[in-house]
């Protein structure tokens, strides 16, 4: 299998410096990560908030541009590409947002969002065709085609889900990313936009990367799963191995923090206590990002930056595994 | 007797399309040192039922039938002769003998005000003590939710802190008169899974330390299971089903709740398939006259349409609201 999508080593800074005079101040948000994501495969991206990964995947959409490293797609540099190639990059990666109450333009119909990528693409040549590619899309995401001339308003939260979902299948895309898509929907909605996305996949033979804070409900969907940390791919690995045998000090405590939906294992499982928050990523530790809250951590983690080892493909940043 | 006692609660919002029944005849207690966890999704009426019992309702909001007994004393208007007497009775009790817990600690805390003058303001409305006391008591309240240098963060603002923090300081000011009752508004919903474990921890510590009685909402059964004594399943502003979390989790007899487990995913275990409930939940502007659940149902027999179910009692704590558990349905 080809790896669609390669990122080696991508940085995303921002500047938030303050002021004329004051120091310089950089969020590194990004700071150099590597993955690849493979067709018709779901990655999932997973980590705590401010640890980089919706960054991360609006850089991969190229809705931020990387500071330094680069973005490969079915083998080709995208990481500079603008005007046209860029819009032609973009029938191919899709994005899916988090709230579906504010990604959908209140004043359009249902029709006219879903229609909107195609026009600008003029992949159709009539609005009929348009249209009918329309109808079809919405009876795909599980909505009824003659929905087509509501607003949004007229949705609840699962079903705005999937006009965001249609949207995004609008120009047929080979790879979507998909941002937090089911963290503003209640439980049992959750479940439908999974098993949707679960099928689109199937069907269609496209490529997810998943971005989620919720580790739950990635392993149902993830075939490969990497853990974020202040910027930083902490570890990477097949979903089963990284939740039956999770190697990184910080996915063992993430996973530990998971409450489980069953009372005696959860009043019998021990917790693995992290201490403190996150820190700032404008100063982040200078050696291991974790080294502050990490229990294992010494005089080494503090100084110098673990590099990525590899274990029969399960991928960890960390001394210990040396 | 118990605690809190809730009987038959209806309230009712109107608005220019009509009267939404947003609580629909809601009944449980909860006694000293238990906690109760009440799940359900948005718009299943949870929120409403514990802003009824505040007296937080929006003016468009009334409880309209159905009694609160908090300690032995009526939490109704309608129970007290003018509208003025209530008020009085509330606000005394309102962060006073019941604590509360809200999901956005962002908006809760005041932005402008320094964490000591919100912390004290409590204190010194309730109790009549200097401000040297009211001071060295939120002292020792920032001490027991595990603020680190509580001398220094009593006097920085609420941007100062992480997300964490500050729901810990909110815990800090609904314990600060010693309530007997906690209300938790889904307390952890918008923090990440290591700093939802503190609080939850924190919060199942104060339960041994205080003998408070917790009310937990949330939609997450996730978290319900490992803290709640009973709880209380909602859906389209009624309790479908109630039990401990034993019978909830292991001996689930409604439908929804059946639902509800099978769309959650146990990380320590490998199921295949996540079962959704199908559509969504009902309209309570035009709830159907029957169970509120049954256009979601899957074993919905004509009679859910048009009869509301009555309550059967499996044990003397599961109790659950379902035409499937009427003999003529076996």
């Amino acid at each position: 299998m080809n790896p669609i999508l390669q990122v080696e080593n991508i940085k995303t800074h921002f500047d938030v410096t303050k002021g004329l005079f004051s120091k310089k101040q950089i969020v590194k948000a990004v700071d150099g990560v590597s993955l690849e994501v493979y067709e018709g495969e779901t990655y999932g991206l997973v980590g705590e908030s401010g640890c980089g990964k919706s960054t991360l995947g609006r850089t991969i959409v190229k809705l931020y541009e990387p500071n330094s490293g680069v973005i490969k797609f079915n083998n080709n540099d995208i990481s500079d590409i603008k005007g046209k190639e860029l819009a032609n990059y973009h029938k191919d990666m899709q994005m899916i947002f988090q709230d579906p109450y504010a990604s959908l333009n209140p004043r359009m119909t249902v029709g006219e969002i879903i229609k909107e990528p195609m026009i600008i693409h003029k992949i159709y040549e009539n609005d009929e065709k348009r249209e009918e590619q329309v109808k079809f899309l919405l009876e795909i995401v599980g909505l009824k085609p003659d929905h087509i001339r509501r607003y949004p308003y007229e949705f609840s939260g699962g079903q705005r889900q999937r006009i965001g979902i249609a949207r995004a299948l609008a120009l047929d895309p080979k790879f979507i990313v998909c941002d937090e898509p089911i963290s503003a929907l209640d439980v049992s909605i959750q479940a439908q936009v999974i098993n949707i996305l679960k099928k689109i996949q199937n069907e269609m033979k496209i490529s997810y990367l998943f971005i989620a804070h919720d580790l739950s409900m990635v392993k149902h969907i993830s075939d490969r799963i990497g853990v974020m940390y202040l910027g930083r791919l902490v570890e990477s690995g097949l979903s089963n191995d990284v939740y039956h045998n999770p190697l990184h000090p910080y996915t063992k405590a993430l996973l530990s923090a998971v409450p489980i939906p069953d009372p005696k294992i959860a009043r019998s499982k021990e917790r693995i206590a992290l201490k403190g928050d996150i820190p700032s990523p404008i100063n982040p530790p200078k050696g291991c990002t974790f080294c502050t809250r990490c229990s294992q951590a010494t005089d080494r983690c503090f100084n110098e930056r673990p590099s990525t080892i590899d274990i029969d493909n399960h991928k960890v940043a960390c001394f210990l595994y040396e | 007797m118990a605690l809190l006692q809730i009987d038959n609660l209806q309230t009712s919002f109107t608005s220019e399309q009509g009267v939404v029944k947003a609580v629909r005849g809601v009944s449980f207690s909860v006694d000293k040192g238990e906690i109760l966890g009440i799940v359900g999704e948005s718009g299943s009426g949870k929120s409403v039922t514990m802003f009824s019992l505040m007296g937080l309702l929006a003016n468009n909001g009334k409880i309209v039938g159905g009694d609160i007994l908090f300690n032995g004393q009526s939490l109704v208007p309608s129970n007290y002769n003018t509208y003025k007497e209530y008020k009085q009775v509330i606000s005394k009790i309102r962060g006073n003998t019941i604590g509360m817990i809200f999901q956005d600690p962002m908006t809760f805390l005041n932005p402008v005000l320094k964490i000591k003058t919100q912390l004290m303001e409590p204190i010194l409305n309730h109790h009549k003590v200097s401000r040297k006391e009211a001071y060295n008591r939120a002292i020792n309240l920032l001490k027991q939710v595990g603020i680190p240098s509580p001398e220094k963060r009593m006097n920085q603002y609420p941007f100062e802190f992480s997300g964490g923090m500050r729901q810990r300081i909110v815990i800090a000011m609904a314990l600060a008169c010693t309530p007997s009752l906690i209300i938790a508004d889904e307390p952890t919903t918008a923090l990440d899974v290591t700093i939802q474990a503190q609080i939850l921890e924190l919060i199942d510590s104060l339960r041994n330390k205080t003998d408070a009685g917790i009310i937990l909402i949330t939609h997450d059964l996730g978290v319900v299971a490992k803290l709640c004594d009973n709880i209380a399943i909602m859906y389209g502003g009624m309790i479908v089903e109630k039990g401990s979390a034993e019978d909830i989790f292991y001996n689930a007899q409604h439908p929804y709740t059946l639902g509800l487990l099978g769309c959650i995913s146990n990380p320590e275990k490998d199921e295949d398939e996540l079962t959704p409930i199908p559509g969504s939940p009902p309209d309570l502007l035009k709830p159907p006259a029957g169970c509120p659940f049954v256009d979601r149902c899957q074993k919905a027999m004509k009679v859910c349409k048009y009869h509301m179910p009555y309550k059967s009692v499996i044990t003397k704590e599961h109790s659950v609201s379902c035409w499937l558990q009427d003999e003529r349905s076996k």
